[in-house]
């Protein structure tokens, strides 16, 4: 059976990026996939790498220790769903201290020989269901960083069989209609993922 | 000159922290004012709460980060220092950019009269982003290097139309050298230098 974690990242109960995560979880448990949500406010997630963690990331034996719960999830999972906001041209900081701390190497990368090799093939399905404030032609000026990272970065340490970028941009100006629109491709999207 | 430099790093023995010694003293030999917001020295806090998400679009809802907002707007010259990690910032940094960078402080919303963000910072006249990457050069050019893109392009944009703007980067920094480490610090004293430009 598929197993997907979906990592969510936002303040407030009532936005539309949990009406977003509603319709990724709904729509997958509908399909009979087993949904590991990963609230990261709710769970009171600590973004920031210490000095410690930082001195210990390469020791591939203990460097899961102080995020093993979380790793734990991650290796079960084979599908990795982000349903964020884009803040500043980058993930939202607990999302982004989410991949600096449980990204480990030996977990999602190896490195041989100086060679970054994708260690999370265990994820077949990968996507990222967003929104941004800027209008996608701002967001190519600016080089869309979140679409690269999960593009490129994320994507070559999976090697995913399927991946979806799902992104409404220009946030602050789409109406009802068009947030309704969405929600409705990304629910469609998530039934042929 | 007025700089204001954004440092993040979680060892204060780190060659992060050598560049920002770099940095710190090429600005003050050229007699500029300096700040330093040592993000991981203060314990800032990078999570942007549900009360601050709330309170996002009014300026005086700003009240948490009172300082950084202040020396944003004192500055002339906007450094940051940090390691790349996942080919963007460190949370610590990111959640800086999401808290400080407030509606009505660095970006000014759309209204009636414009149908798009305007920049809020063009007081600023330089940027200087210095960053050390475990990636090589040409992997962190394969991904985009989107960390470098989220400052000279994102929070770039909200500067001063045609601000000069300098970025050095040290990559493979896991198989570095004393010697690599040495001209990298020269090759940001020498960036530092086209950063000042001449001063009065």
């Amino acid at each position: 059976m598929t197993r997907a974690l979906v990592l969510y990242a936002h303040p407030c109960a009532d936005s539309y990026a949990a009406a977003l995560r509603d319709a990724v979880t709904e729509t997958l448990a509908a399909r009979g996939w087993e949904v590991d949500l990963c609230d990261l406010y709710a769970e009171g997630f600590d973004p920031v790498l210490g000095d410690a963690e930082r001195r210990g990331y390469h020791d591939t034996a203990t460097n899961t220790a102080p995020v093993q719960r979380h790793v734990d999830r991650l290796r079960a999972a084979t599908a990795l769903i982000f349903v964020h906001p884009v803040w500043n041209f980058g993930f939202p900081a607990i999302l982004k201290g989410y991949t600096d701390r449980v990204f480990l190497p030996g977990v999602t990368f190896r490195l041989e020989d100086g060679r970054v090799r994708p260690a999370m093939t265990h994820i077949r399905r990968l996507a990222s269901v967003t929104t941004y404030g800027a209008s996608r032609m701002r967001a190519i000026l600016a080089g869309d960083p979140p679409r690269r990272v999960m593009g490129r970065a994320f994507w070559h340490a999976c090697r995913p069989d399927r991946f979806r970028y799902l992104a409404l941009y220009d946030m602050n100006r789409a109406d009802a209609a068009q947030r309704a629109k969405f929600v409705a491709h990304v629910k469609r999207q998530m039934e042929q993922f | 000159m007025r700089a204001l430099v954004v440092y993040c790093h979680p060892s204060p023995h780190s060659f992060t922290a050598a560049v920002r010694d770099r940095v710190l003293a090429r600005l003050v030999s050229a007699g500029a004012e300096v700040r330093l917001h040592d993000l991981y020295g203060e314990g800032f806090d990078p999570v942007l709460t549900r009360v601050a998400w709330e309170g996002y679009l009014d300026p005086a809802q700003a009240a948490p980060v009172t300082r950084e907002v202040a020396d944003l707007r004192w500055c002339d010259t906007l450094i940051f220092v940090y390691p790349t990690w996942w080919y963007g910032l460190p949370a610590m940094l990111k959640g800086w950019l999401d808290r400080v960078m407030l509606p009505g402080v660095a970006f000014l919303m759309p209204d009636a009269r414009n149908r798009t963000i305007r920049p809020g910072l063009t007081h600023i006249t330089r940027l200087g982003v210095f960053t050390t990457c475990g990636a090589s050069r040409w992997l962190t050019w394969v991904v985009g290097a989107p960390g470098k893109r989220t400052l000279t392009r994102g929070a770039g944009f909200l500067l001063r139309p045609r601000h000069r703007r300098v970025f050095a980067a040290h990559y493979l920094m896991d198989s570095s050298t004393v010697e690599s480490r040495a001209a990298h610090l020269a090759r940001v004293e020498a960036k530092m230098d086209r950063l000042i430009g001449r001063v009065a």
